[in-house]
Parts: structure tokens; sequence; C-alpha cells
């Protein structure tokens, strides 16, 4: 099965081992995704502080290629980048101005057809068609994720009808169910990680970041688990920083969940690129012979 | 606040109220001040306002305090403030817009190296379509440094901020993090007309 996929910026740089990962690990299970044509940054939270109107046209014009390719669905990996398209095409069904004012200047219209997903919303349906378990031969025994979702994935600033608990989330803990683990239950999955503010305004992110790290060590995680390229960077490049200065000795690895499911299907660290986190990330895994 | 508040000019604060609702799509007026946003809000610490205090001064007219606190630049737009809040305002959206309405007067931004950041982000995209992190932590280096020069902490800020940025890229260098290509939208002319039309929909 062939989806459309919509990258962003962050998957074609910093965060490129998530492209990686969510190619390899889809592709194992039988969804190949196509990059669309061409496409244009959707803008981020930046667009929505500076200019309504651009954060609205940006992910239109990534819209309308995406209905143009024919496909029916469209997988979207970044948080910030399935949040900003979902918001923009459920803008745009509500308000036919603006979407006649955008679509004036594209060369593919918005029609508003193609379904966005999340890498979640794909994953959760695969581990509850049973799928998931089936192709995790290898079950993570001695993981004990704390499921960090931060903000994006979650909350909007829009109706957007989405089917999961929104102060306590479970699509991730029903993957690692699939992979034969438990989640551990905790307070801070829905909290925010700062996102940019760990650049603009360090004090207050370096402070999120240890309110999250400090819950998930007292509950007894060994590990973090997320979908967002964001929050897996601020946790995981920032939390020596914010360690040090909360007096937090533990150093928790930061996986994406494509890391999980992946090593599950017996996929290898490096073709994973496991190796490169800032906080080692292999090292747990290998200790619990998962690799 | 308090002599606003003292002297409530209803017209004054009607034209202020309207503006933001609009911009918005927020209905301010439903707000009934239970606080269930300030409960959740992470920055309320930091910025000693809070969404319901935001809101107010919008009710009130209080143009100088709601484009001049805290909680407008420090917001992180986390969206916990409009998912619980009983009636469904979401002050991320009105922090979004006052935002804007600084930008468009060209006033100074109460936390300019917030402001610089994500003036920054969005001149990257206008320049490739596409944001090439090493292009864009250029841009906001120097509009930072510009700021700093010129009224914040001088020299040994800008030091300060250049060993940081260092410090991570070098971490990020050690696991290929660090990216160096550039990407650049083939359709840039469509990405200009966007940027254009931005442009003229808010002055």
């Amino acid at each position: 099965m062939e989806i459309a996929y919509y990258p962003g910026c962050s998957l074609h740089s910093s965060s490129a081992l998530y492209d990686v990962q969510c190619r390899e690990v889809l592709g194992k299970m039988g969804i190949d995704l196509k990059e669309i044509d061409d496409w244009n940054c959707c803008g981020a939270t930046s667009a929505a502080k500076t200019n309504d109107f651009l954060s609205i046209a940006m992910p239109a014009r990534n819209l309308g290629i995406a209905d143009a390719s024919g496909f029916a669905e469209m997988m979207i990996p970044c948080a910030s980048c399935y949040s900003r398209t979902l918001i923009a095409q459920k803008t745009l069904e509500g308000d036919k101005d603006l979407r006649d004012k955008i679509n004036a200047d594209l060369s593919k219209k918005v029609e508003g057809k193609i379904r966005i997903m999340s890498i979640l919303d794909l994953l959760v349906d695969k581990a509850k068609s049973g799928d998931v378990a089936a192709k995790a031969s290898i079950k993570l025994t001695g993981l004990k994720p704390a499921c960090y979702y931060g903000c994006l994935q979650t909350r909007y600033p829009i109706n957007v009808n989405l089917p999961d608990n929104v102060e306590n989330p479970q699509g991730m803990e029903i993957v690692c169910e699939a992979l034969g683990i438990e989640a551990i239950d905790w307070g801070y999955k829905t909290d925010c990680c700062g996102a940019s503010a760990v650049y603009n305004d360090a004090g207050v992110s370096l402070k999120f970041i240890a309110n999250i790290m400090k819950d998930a060590v007292a509950r007894g995680a060994n590990c973090l688990v997320t979908t967002c390229p964001m929050c897996q960077m601020n946790m995981d490049a920032f939390q020596e920083k914010a360690g040090a200065q909360y007096g937090i000795s533990e150093r928790l690895p930061v996986y994406f969940i494509t890391e999980l499911v992946g090593v599950s299907m017996g996929i290898g660290a490096s073709e994973l690129q496991i190796d490169r986190h800032f906080v080692e990330a292999t090292k747990l895994m290998r200790g619990l012979n998962l690799l | 606040m308090s002599s606003q508040m003292l002297n409530l000019d209803m017209e004054v604060a009607g034209s202020l109220a309207q503006e933001v609702a609009e911009r918005s799509g927020q209905n301010l007026n439903a707000c009934y001040q239970c606080r269930r946003c300030a409960a959740g809000c992470p920055v309320g610490d930091a910025t000693g306002v809070t969404p319901d205090r935001l809101i107010r001064m919008v009710l009130l007219g209080d143009r100088e305090e709601a484009l001049n606190n805290r909680l407008v630049w420090q917001c992180v737009a986390c969206y916990t403030c409009g998912t619980r809040c009983p009636n469904n305002i979401h002050t991320a959206r009105i922090t979004e817009v006052l935002k804007q309405m600084i930008k468009e007067t060209h006033a100074e931004p109460l936390i300019p190296r917030i402001a610089d950041f994500h003036n920054a982000f969005i001149t990257s995209t206008s320049h490739f379509g596409r944001v090439n992190e090493m292009e864009f932590m250029g841009i906001y280096q120097m509009k930072t440094a510009k700021n700093e020069l010129t009224k914040g902490g001088g020299i040994s800020a800008i030091i300060d901020e250049i060993k940081n940025l260092m410090q991570l890229s070098k971490s990020m260098m050690k696991i290929k993090r660090l990216h160096m290509g550039m990407e650049r939208v083939k359709g840039m002319a469509e990405i200009k007309k966007i940027f254009k039309k931005a442009k003229e929909n808010r002055k």
C-alpha cells in the first residue's frame, strides 16, 4: 500500500534519523511512503506568531500538492507539521473566501480531500489490528518507557475531532503493549518541553525539561519515547544542561516511537540510526539484549 | 492597568476587544474568570500574567498593557488554556494575534529575542521555501546580536550566545545531526506570491 508522505524541514535536517526510521519501519509493514513533490515548510508555530494568512497559506500549498497526488492519505510524522497542516485543512474547509484567495495563486489547488494522518494514527491502527504484534518478533522486555506526547499532537486551537484522550492520551501505550511492554503511568506526558523557547527563552524551557525528567525518573522510567522531533531534540540535546541545573543525575535515552517498533521488528541499530542520539541510546537496549 | 480600570471608556475598550476577537476568532466576552487556564498555564509563574488576566486587559481596552506584558511573548502556544477552557476560549490564539499587532505597528517588542526568533524563521522560509537550520540560526544570531549591542547586555551577552550555539553545534556534529546542505523549493514563484499576499493582508 502506498500513501503520501510529508517529512517537513526537520526530518530533512537535524532529525533525518526519524525520516529513515519512518520509511524503514512502515516499509516493513507494507506501507510505502511516497514523498510529495516540491513541498514547502509548513510555517510551524513561527508563522502563526507572525502572520495568520501565512500560517494557513503555507501548509495550503502542500495540501494542494497532496490533493493532486491522487493518494487518499498523507502521513506527517512531525507533530508541528501535522498540527499546522491539519489546522489549515480544517480552517479552509469552513472558510471558502480564504480558500479561494489562497487557491488563486496555487497551480495545485486545495480541494480538501486528502486525509491527514500522524505516525501514531497509522501505528495505533496497525497495533489494534494485530499487525504490529505479528511483526514484532523481539519483545522489548525490560524497557520501561515514559510515553511523552507533548503539545502539538495533543491540543489544537480549533476543534479537529481527534479520538485520543486529551489529558491522558493512550496511543503510544497501545503501540508499546503490542511490542510486549507496559509503558509507565506518569503525570507529565502532555506537558510542554518549551519547543523553540529553548533557544529564545532558555530559563523557561530548561525548567519544563527538568520537570518532565524528574517525574519520568521518579516513576521508574528507563527511557522516554516520543513522536515529535522537537520534543525529541529538546529532551535529548538539553537533558544534560537541565539535569545539571536542577540536580537530576539520571540520564534517559529519548527514543522515537519508530525506534522501539523497529528494534522489535529486528531492524539493526545502525539501520535505524539509534547511534545518533545526544544521550547514548544503544547501551540500554544492548544491556537488555534487544540489539 | 489600574488607572484604565478606574476610567473605563467603553468605546476605547470596545475597539480593542473587537479587533482581537475578530482576528483571533475567540469570544472573549464568554470568559467568566474561572481561572482554569491560569491553573494549567506552564509559563504563568514566569510571566506573572495568566490568560484570564490578559483577556481582562483586552476587554478593558488597556492597549498598553495588553501589548506589553510577558505572557504575550513567553506564551509557548501549548494550547493547554484553550483546551481546558469551559467556554472554548483559546488564549494562545490571542497571544498570537497580539504579537502580530505589535509587528504591524513596528512597536518595540517587550522581549525582542523571542520576536527575532520567529521573524528569523519566517525570513529563512521566504528565502528558500524550506527552513535550512544553519541559515535560520544565522539570521537569528545576527538579529539578536544587533539587539544586544544596541540595548541589551552588550558584547559579553553576544559571546555567551555564540558559545552556547557552538557547543550545541559541536555535539550535533558528533552524532551527525548538523546538516549543512541547503534545500530550495522549485516553485519559489508561488512561495513569493504567498508572502506578498500575507504582507498585503496585514500592514
